[in-house]
């Protein structure tokens, strides 16, 4: 039988962009390109809709996998291609239907010079597929399972069985480019996942304080950064060390205040960052009272040192159990709950403070000499590769 | 580099892997083998066996099981001997034992627990008290990986027997083999050993066990039948060599080693600082290990300190702030208080561990802590 395997993409709400669509379906097309660069295909494109084809078989699940974590992408189909003849669909279609089972046939007609209109073929394939097999039987309502046939222009039909959800949402590189803040924890990564879902190319910076934190700890922030890759068509991960910040902080301050003056550091730290490289945002995987530095006192303390950029913070009316399940569909999860502390907790109070007020938190930081900690902070600088 | 973690594992003896690799070269051939060429290489693993029964036994009481670890004839001893009634571990004991005992526990095995006195030696009168005519086994370490306390465990398997004859006595010997002087005592039933503590190869241990009860002792590796049907699997006759080489060469020179060794812990003791370090092990421990503590600091954060300036030491305390995984359940058994058992690394030795090394390590040493100290605002 003479049928090719192809996987179809359909886009999601690029098609409500109008003047600027190209725009987005070019990036689109470079991101789909470049998630499956390495696995031999030819990639065809027609307004609306893609083909992956040409393809060795054995890679059909590998191709859709990668698929899976491309955004802009609302579902997916594997099917058949075959010349646009009734009989030909009609063994196409035959192969693709289970053993017994009641069944549907749905046809769309693109090729309006195609002698049958879609409800005739409709009605001839299914036809000839219930006297072909005994076992089968037709639910237009509610059948076990569907056989799509669409009938292009170019003379070919394509003859499928599925729809996949794709990841959805926008291309990532549409929408500007943002740094995370990246713990090792299981906040962080869904931030992230979640602003390249509407197009973001994110980049990661993750704070440590080795001595007082451990290689281990590291291996795991790199590792959350290349599931996070795997989203975003290629991530950066920056990486800070703040071990002297926070003995200066323990040194010199109230006791409390550890997590809400090291966060204003990472803060200023990310900005300037960010500003370096052209990055438009920060983001950080907050959550409105997760933890004593979640508050919106420890978020207005934190906002204040920023000088001109949004902080995103995706994550902030969701619950624990939400960002749980985000984590795990994004494939983090195992990852993050990993026993190694991705934050010193030597220096860690046993009270930090819930609701610091600014004007004390000011006057506690006026005991550091904050700019030189933080020139110092940054020559520690790392880019590591993932 | 300065390489102070020699209780986690030793480099491997060079000599005895050439050894052993020409002998791989040359008898390659399958034990089981029924021509010739496989007979000669079953009898090479016979006499590698007696040599290393001999070490501490004789080959008319005690035969020798070869495992792929010391952690496997751990279990292998207590899933075979603790089979009703109850089981008597120490607090000191090797995770490979406490964690085997915790399983014998949930699968219905009473299990208790017998306290430590403060130099980390397992208490003889509490252990006694909880001996009773149901203890199928006990077990005890014969010296602990973490503060190198040395149990007398000749007289405490005496005295346990003395209650119950028939109570199975098994020592963990994994951190004593080849390193202090000690011949298995008639009331000691079970011994477990390791090759990489004394430069053999990661992969190979053994089974010591009293041939009364060879014949209760349960294979733990079912198959074809090799170490007579105790465990099955073809021998790894390249290790096993390379073992009993290695073991050759540590008994040879063990008693030297142990003065030597003695000398250079104290000396080093000697030489850091005391307004930094508190002792943890005590002088009458193995040699083999000094255990310390900078108080109120963590064991890791030192140790990553000494990392970077080229010295690697063993860790107590873990970066961690969940209380279950930053102390050691042995170091708080000795009645350490939690901020000592906080700051705690261990130095271990072997027999290569030279006198500079000592001494370049000792000033590192003290300059990490009191660094470590001041960082800390201490």
């Amino acid at each position: 039988m003479e049928f090719q395997s192809v996987i179809i993409i359909r886009y999601s709400e690029i098609f409500l962009k109008k003047k600027n669509r190209g725009y987005f379906e070019r990036i689109f097309k470079n991101n789909i390109e470049s998630a499956i660069k390495d696995i031999p295909h030819t990639f065809t494109t027609t307004a609306g809709r893609y083909y992956v084809e040409n393809f060795d078989e054995e890679n059909t699940e590998k191709i859709v996998s990668r698929l899976k974590k491309v955004f802009g992408i609302h579902t997916m189909s594997v099917g058949k291609r075959v010349e646009s003849d009734m009989n030909k669909i009609f063994h196409t279609a035959k192969s693709l239907c289970p053993e017994s089972g009641s069944f549907k046939v749905e046809t769309h007609r693109a090729d309006k010079k195609f002698p049958l209109n879609s409800v005739e073929i409709s009605r001839e394939i299914g036809g000839r597929l219930l006297s072909s097999n005994k076992k089968l039987s037709v639910d237009v309502h509610n059948p076990d399972f569907y056989v799509y046939i669409d009938v292009r222009e170019d003379g070919t039909t394509l003859v499928f069985s599925e729809f996949f959800d794709g990841a959805k949402g926008m291309p990532v590189g549409t929408a500007g480019k943002g740094l995370l803040m990246l713990s090792g924890g299981i906040d962080s990564p869904v931030a992230g996942y979640m602003m390249a879902k509407r197009g973001m190319h994110v980049h990661c910076l993750h704070f440590h304080s080795y001595p007082y934190t451990n290689m281990q700890a590291k291996e795991k922030v790199v590792e959350l950064a290349k599931v996070l890759s795997s989203y975003t068509c290629g991530t950066r991960l920056y990486s800070v060390s703040v071990t002297h910040i926070q003995e200066q902080i323990h040194e010199k301050c109230a006791d409390e205040l550890m997590i809400t003056l090291l966060r204003r550091f990472m803060f200023r730290i990310a900005e300037i960052l960010a500003r370096r490289h052209s990055m438009q945002c920060l983001i950080t995987g907050e959550s409105l009272g997760q933890v004593a530095s979640q508050t919106i006192e420890g978020m207005t303390s934190s906002n204040s040192v920023i000088k001109k950029l949004p902080v995103l913070r995706p994550l902030v009316g969701f619950d624990k159990n939400e960002i749980i399940e985000k984590s795990k569909a994004m494939e983090a999860y195992d990852i993050s709950i990993q026993p190694f502390e991705d934050c010193c907790t030597v220096f860690l109070p046993k009270y930090p403070a819930i609701r610091p007020k600014l004007d004390y938190i000011e006057q506690e930081e006026a005991k550091l000499d904050v700019y030189g900690l933080i020139e110092e902070a940054l020559s520690t600088l790392e880019k590591i590769e993932l | 580099m300065i390489y102070f973690d020699n209780a986690a594992t030793t480099r491997p003896n060079g000599r005895a892997v050439e050894r052993a690799f020409e002998y791989l070269q040359d008898k390659f051939f399958n034990p089981s083998a029924l021509y010739q060429e496989g007979l000669n290489v079953k009898n090479d693993l016979k006499q590698a066996r007696e040599f290393l029964i001999s070490c501490i036994s004789n080959v008319q009481d005690t035969a020798l099981v070869f495992t792929s670890c010391g952690s496997e004839a751990n279990n292998q001893t207590l899933f075979s001997f603790a089979k009703r009634g109850n089981c008597i571990i120490s607090a000191g004991e090797h995770s490979a034992i406490h964690e085997t005992a915790n399983e014998l526990k949930n699968r219905g095995i009473e299990l208790r627990i017998a306290p430590l006195n403060p130099d980390g030696t397992v208490n003889q009168e509490a252990l006694l008290k909880l001996v009773d005519d149901k203890t199928g086994l006990v077990s005890l370490i014969h010296v602990n990986n973490e503060t190198g306390s040395i149990n007398d465990i000749n007289s405490l398997a005496a005295a346990v027997k003395k209650i119950n004859p028939k109570t199975v006595f098994h020592s963990d010997g994994v951190q004593a083999f080849g390193k202090i002087s000690y011949q298995m005592g008639a009331a000691v039933d079970a011994y477990s050993v390791s090759a990489h503590k004394i430069g053999g190869i990661k992969g190979v241990g053994g089974l010591f066990i009293k041939k009364k009860l060879y014949n209760v002792l349960k294979p733990y590796i079912y198959g074809g039948g090799q170490e007579n049907g105790k465990r099955s699997g073809t021998e790894n006759t390249f290790q096993i060599k390379q073992f009993q080489y290695a073991a050759e060469d540590k008994f040879k020179t063990l008693r030297e080693d142990l003065q030597k060794l003695h000398e250079l812990r104290e000396w080093l003791w000697n030489a850091l600082d005391k307004t930094a370090f508190t002792r943890i092990s005590t002088p009458s421990g193995s040699p083999y290990i000094l255990t310390v503590s900078v108080p109120k600091t963590r064991g890791e954060v030192l140790l990553h300190m000494l990392n970077d300036r080229g010295v690697l030491v063993g860790n107590g305390s873990a970066c961690s702030s969940n209380a279950k995984n930053r102390f050691s359940r042995v170091i708080l058994a000795c009645g350490i208080d939690e901020n000592t058992a906080d700051g705690i690394i261990r130095i271990s030795f072997s027999n290569q561990t030279t006198r500079e090394e000592v001494e370049t390590g000792a000033k590192i040493l003290n300059e990490c802590a009191l660094e470590l100290k001041k960082r800390m605002n201490l």
